[in-house]
């Protein structure tokens, strides 16, 4: 009887373990699965949005020539810019435009607020870009407020 | 039997910023938002329902609206002494709720800190479920260690709130020192120093049966990264007016950037020695001509301007392990959180105090989701001892062609693993091939560690090139090596297995890794030696092979030089002093003969006798390169076959 009983506990302790190993295995087997999809999604991203980073650094310098741009009344400069706008671009950054717009925190973001229509853009700070259509910067921009004096 | 394979995500509920992270294949993974960042700033406008960084982007439109640092008033009374100050920093209204408890009151509506928390979760949440692609009902959520029960209610009701059963609710620096495996190193007393944003937290915890006990907390709920920052400010703001007379604090556009600029140059300034501060166009003078900023920070001035705000913090740390009644240097790990601890003079001082170098490997944004998500792998049951996969920490290969060292299966790969790859005989009516197994990540195969040797036997007589033995590799769970060699023609194969591949000491593995760095140069050229060799072998091979294939199809001039040249390839691999470029000279010469005897051939209508096929032996085994030759006759060059 003794015999009978351990015997059947032996079973039951192995098919517990049996189903414990299969559910790991099930387990890494999945998010092994998972981790596929996900690097094939990272990997389309990555070639769309890989010079997302350096993109963003060159934007701070355009604003810096921009502001050179609205002082100096240099011909040269101009047409550097135009030509460097041309190339962003290229690499599929576009401006937002923003001015005259209600304001939209999906797009940008409120610095300041001034006398002016109530949540219009009345003035961009700093000018905003999409990179191929995502949000690569959001525009900075004074909002208005009837209230404001 | 439970078959839930739903995953537990951990949660780190921040005052400024919160951040998800979850267990994957036994490692914890933070989980980036729908923006694409690792962070969400605890932000919420609950009427327009926006949370993160689009609530923070209208902060400054909707200030009554917006609410921030909620954590501030999580299971607190009106009374209590943080939610005044809290009341003073910030642009929304808090009043009493039911029982006194703090509640915000926004376009009339009154919200608990819980239901603005739950927003923040709920977020948190859905991001979750979009990148896992599964959804997500339970978590795990750290709360500071000096939350009391009204406190840790709160936080476990803004969890149910936002859907989401919350499993336990763990102590951030526990959650820190679960991030950093602390107790599988059996450390008994751990420091956790955590500077973030806005608060400062040190707490001392201990460790005894793998339960963590916290034995004192204190630190300064309103000191943080962000007053560093103010410290450069104005810094910049005095310098500019001292050079230029005008004070930028009234123009609020300039201080923007200038906010932006000196949280900027902090950050450099803990990897440079010294950084520039760089803004044109700031301002307009007196007189209307723009003015610009242009100033270098030196790491050494940033350490002077912030180090009262350093001290600041040791004082708590001080009174916490006197309450704990430790000293400092009986501490057996100290952790670093936050990411104001990145800054070296920080990491300095802390290491300074007690006496230890800190564990800071881990981000120090992330490291208590990180730890939340540990906690919550060993809850799901998926990490029940955390299994951790070993590593193969050498390259494993066998010698080829040449006694160079081929891999199949490289340094660090995870096991259990397999590899094949095909390989052929390097002469012709070669009866055998010798396997010999090699470890280690030098090229050449002498200077490897032989890990055994066998011999498959019985191969049919052939040309070179055209038998394929395929060789596998296979790691088992527990490290052992199993090489198999199978001739795919006859289906004869042979075996061995080698123990302990895996289990060298972590010296032995630097020591090896090293000698390969130290010799990486000399190693390539003399595996370029020998790849020019056999190219120059497999060439006389082809030589030869063509001259008979020609017959009388070719020019005698040309066969000929061929021969000559054949001749002279031959004499100068005898030489024990070679340069790669004379052979490839050599080689190249030769092969220049070759293809007008080729040339002839072809204008001969017809091809001869099957393709020759692989490279000439010197060893048993060989290495197929797969090179085409790029000029186009050369004799009959078949795919494989080095002719250049």
């Amino acid at each position: 009887m003794i015999k009978i009983m351990t015997k059947k506990i032996k079973e039951k302790e192995f098919k517990l373990k049996v189903e414990d190993l299969t559910n790991k295995w099930k387990r890494a087997l999945a998010d092994y699965a998972n981790l596929e999809k996900r690097v094939g999604q990272e990997k389309s991203d990555f070639v769309k949005y890989a010079n997302a980073c350096l993109i963003d650094k060159l934007l701070g310098v355009l604003d810096d020539l921009e502001r050179a741009e609205a002082h100096l009344k240099s011909e040269g400069l101009s047409l550097a810019l135009s030509q460097f706008r041309s190339v962003l671009k290229t690499e599929g950054v576009e401006e937002i435009k923003v001015e005259g717009e209600n304001f939209d925190p999906e797009k940008m973001d409120c610095s300041e607020m001034v006398k002016g229509a109530k949540n219009k853009v009345i003035k961009v700070v700093q000018k905003g870009y999409f990179l191929n259509q995502k949000i690569l910067r959001p525009a900075k921009v004074k909002v208005g407020s009837p209230s404001k004096v | 039997m439970n078959n839930k394979m739903t995953k537990i995500i951990g949660i780190d509920l921040g005052t400024t910023n919160s951040c998800v992270a979850v267990m994957e294949g036994g490692k914890p993974k933070v989980i980036p938002t729908s923006e694409g960042e690792n962070l969400i700033p605890s932000v919420v406008e609950p009427v327009k329902n926006l949370v993160g960084r689009v609530a923070k982007r209208q902060m400054v439109l909707n200030p009554e609206n917006t609410i921030y640092s909620i954590k501030r008033l999580m299971g607190r009374k009106i009374t209590d002494e943080q939610v005044e100050k809290t009341q003073k920093m910030v642009g929304y209204k808090i009043k009493a709720g039911k029982n006194d408890m703090a509640v915000v009151e926004i376009e009339g509506k009154e919200y608990t800190p819980q239901e603005i928390s739950a927003k923040i979760l709920q977020k948190a949440k859905k991001d979750a479920e979009a990148y896992l692609g599964e959804k997500i009902t339970e978590a795990v959520i750290t709360v500071p260690a000096y939350f009391n029960d009204a406190q840790r209610q709160a936080t476990k009701q803004a969890g149910e709130i936002s859907g989401l059963e919350v499993k336990r609710i763990i102590n951030e620096p526990t959650a820190s020192s679960l991030a950093y495996g602390l107790e599988k190193k059996k450390a008994e007393t751990i420091a956790v120093y955590d500077l973030g944003g806005g608060t400062f937290d040190i707490s001392i915890l201990e460790l005894g049966d793998g339960v963590y006990e916290v034995k004192a907390t204190n630190g300064d709920t309103f000191l943080g990264g962000d007053d560093f920052d103010q410290r450069v400010i104005e810094w910049i703001v005095a310098e500019f007016k001292k050079e230029n007379g005008i004070d930028l604090t009234t123009d609020k556009q300039a201080m923007q950037r200038i906010r932006d600029a000196a949280e900027k140059a902090k950050v450099e300034l803990s990897s440079s020695k010294e950084t520039e501060i760089n803004q044109p166009f700031i301002t307009q003078g007196k007189s209307g001509q723009p003015l610009h900023l242009t100033m270098k920070l030196s790491r050494a001035k940033l350490e002077e301007l912030v180090d009262d705000l350093i001290d600041k913090t040791m004082k708590p740390v001080e009174a916490c392990l006197k309450d704990a009644k430790l000293d400092p240097k009986k501490i057996d790990q100290v952790i670093l959180v936050g990411g104001q601890t990145r800054m070296p003079k920080v990491e300095e001082k802390v290491k300074q105090y007690f006496g230890k170098e800190p564990n800071k490997s881990v981000n120090p944004d992330e490291v208590v989701a990180v730890g939340a998500a540990v906690q919550a792998g060993v809850l799901a049951g998926d990490v029940k001892d955390i299994l951790l996969l070993d590593v193969t920490p050498l390259t494993l290969g066998v010698e080829t062609l040449g006694s160079v060292s081929t891999a199949l299966i490289e340094r660090n790969a995870t096991i259990p693993t397999s590899k094949s790859q095909v390989f052929s005989t390097a002469a012709d009516n070669q009866p055998q091939v010798e396997i010999n197994v090699l470890q280690g990540e030098r090229p050449m195969a002498a200077d490897n560690k032989s890990l055994g040797r066998f011999i498959l036997d019985g191969i049919p007589p052939a040309q070179r090139g055209v038998p394929q033995i395929e060789v596998s590799f296979d790691i088992d769970a527990n490290g052992i090596l199993n090489v198999t060699a199978k001739d795919k023609g006859t289906g004869k194969e042979q075996s061995i297995t080698i123990k302990g591949s895996t289990g060298l000491s972590d010296e032995e593995v630097d020591k090896m890794t090293k000698e390969a760095e130290k010799h990486a140069e000399e190693d390539k050229l003399k595996k370029e030696l020998v790849e020019a060799r056999n190219q120059a072998d497999t060439l006389v091979f082809t030589a030869e092979k063509t001259l008979k294939d020609a017959g009388d199809k070719a020019d005698k001039k040309d066969k000929d030089e061929v021969e000559e040249e054949i001749k002279r390839v031959k004499e100068l691999l005898k030489q024990e002093d070679l340069t790669k470029e004379k052979i490839e000279e050599a080689t190249k010469s030769l092969s220049e003969k070759l293809q007008k005897v080729g040339a002839a051939m072809y204008q001969e209508k017809g091809k001869e006798s099957p393709p020759a096929s692989g490279e000439n032996s010197k060893d048993k085994e060989k290495k197929k390169t797969g090179k085409k030759g790029d000029k186009e006759d050369k004799g009959k060059a078949e795919e494989g076959e080095v002719v250049e």
